[in-house]
């Protein structure tokens, strides 16, 4: 028998009880001067109330950020960032971008080929050679 | 129609649904009160019902469990009912009681007591081999859902546990295990971009393409016992 390790109680799962949105925060940066912070000056005065309030556990800053492009930032659990660039973009296609923010995990962005990942131990056991019944050959 | 569990009929679907081999959605929220309470669906429904009951002004609504609280309730009530308020899934229609054998009664035990189950699950007739807790990745964008909604996975082909296995032929009756899973959120591959090149021509068109794909989690891989079966009614077929 192989020494073994002390097994870990519980692993957090997200989701299996409770569940935590993954995005906690949004940073909406404008500029009250160039063309291109417009739509996301509109976006600001108009849609982003509701969102906020539909959203509670996302906290809001909308901060100026002169003679820049408007950039919307999401800070993720997991500490990492992703950030969006909304320059000349309409108050509608910020909506889409700000719904694309607040569904992402905030992993990075991997190609994955199989759609089941799974910690747990397998259901079915390993095969093993020396038991179970002898089948004739 | 025969009699079903509190919980069963809080989480389970309608027939014109379970017909469709897809997953049929539980409940549409997002903020974390209302996900927490998933689970727990039922319990929320009635805590919602005794507010309502409890104080004398709205006994008028009492009837009309899902109208909204008149004006003269105070307002913390209001506020507890708006953030519980949850969209509750038609209960079944189902038009024929389950039927079992005889043998499937005397082995189910076996396999309903023997843990941790295994589900292969079919999302659009596509397998997915799944136990409590693994997430999902589903090869396209699931329409009409949101983070923290809860589907209940009524398609399967094969139940089981270390030792024992049910088969469905092709599949597994929808009530004899429940299976639910919780969206996550929504997912996208790194960007792809393909060269195109045609004969003789230096030109090369890159197409991109970014898909998206939603993120699961499996919450609860179950599989039913006989008593329950029984208390929701089960036809025993002779064989």
């Amino acid at each position: 028998m192989p020494v073994q390790g002390i097994k870990a109680v519980t692993t957090a799962r997200n989701g299996v009880g409770a569940f935590i949105l993954q995005c906690k925060r949004l940073d909406f940066h404008y500029c009250d001067w160039a063309g291109s912070s417009r739509g996301m000056v509109a976006f600001l005065k108009h849609k982003l109330p509701a969102i906020a309030k539909e959203n509670p556990q996302i906290e809001i800053r909308v901060s100026p950020r002169p003679h820049r492009h408007p950039v919307i930032k999401g800070q993720y659990i997991n500490g990492r960032e992703k950030a969006i660039c909304v320059r000349n973009l309409e108050p509608e296609q910020i909506v889409n971008k700000v719904s694309l923010l607040k569904e992402a995990s905030g992993e990075k962005l991997k190609r994955i080929k199989k759609p089941v990942s799974s910690i747990n131990e397998s259901v079915r056991g390993i095969w093993s050679p020396f038991h179970g019944e002898y089948k004739g050959i | 129609m025969f009699s079903r569990s509190a919980l069963a009929r809080s989480l389970a679907v309608s027939e014109q649904l379970c017909t469709r081999p897809s997953v049929t959605r539980i409940q549409a929220s997002s903020s974390p009160l209302r996900s927490a309470a998933a689970s727990f669906h039922q319990k929320s429904y009635a805590a919602q019902q005794a507010t309502q009951t409890t104080p004398p002004s709205s006994s008028a609504s009492s009837s009309a469990p899902f109208t909204p609280p008149t004006t003269s309730t105070t307002s913390t009530t209001s506020t507890t009912q708006t953030t519980q308020q949850t969209k509750i899934p038609p209960p079944p229609q189902f038009t024929t009681p389950l039927k079992a054998s005889e043998s499937l009664l005397e082995t189910l035990p076996h396999l309903a007591a023997q843990r941790p189950h295994f589900l292969t699950a079919l999302i659009h007739d596509r397998p997915y081999l799944i136990t409590e807790g693994d997430s999902v990745r589903l090869p396209f964008l699931m329409a009409g859902v949101e983070p923290g909604d809860v589907l209940r996975l009524n398609r399967a082909s094969v139940l089981g546990s270390r030792e024992f296995s049910l088969k469905g032929a092709p599949f597994v009756d929808e009530r004899l295990f429940e299976c639910r899973v919780r969206v996550m959120g929504v997912d996208a591959e790194p960007l792809r971009i393909k060269e195109k090149t045609k004969r003789r021509n230096r030109h090369v068109q890159r197409v991109t393409s970014k898909h998206r794909y939603t993120l699961l989690r499996v919450m609860e891989v179950r599989v039913k016992g006989v008593e329950e079966l029984r208390e929701e009614g089960v036809d025993v077929v002779k064989e």
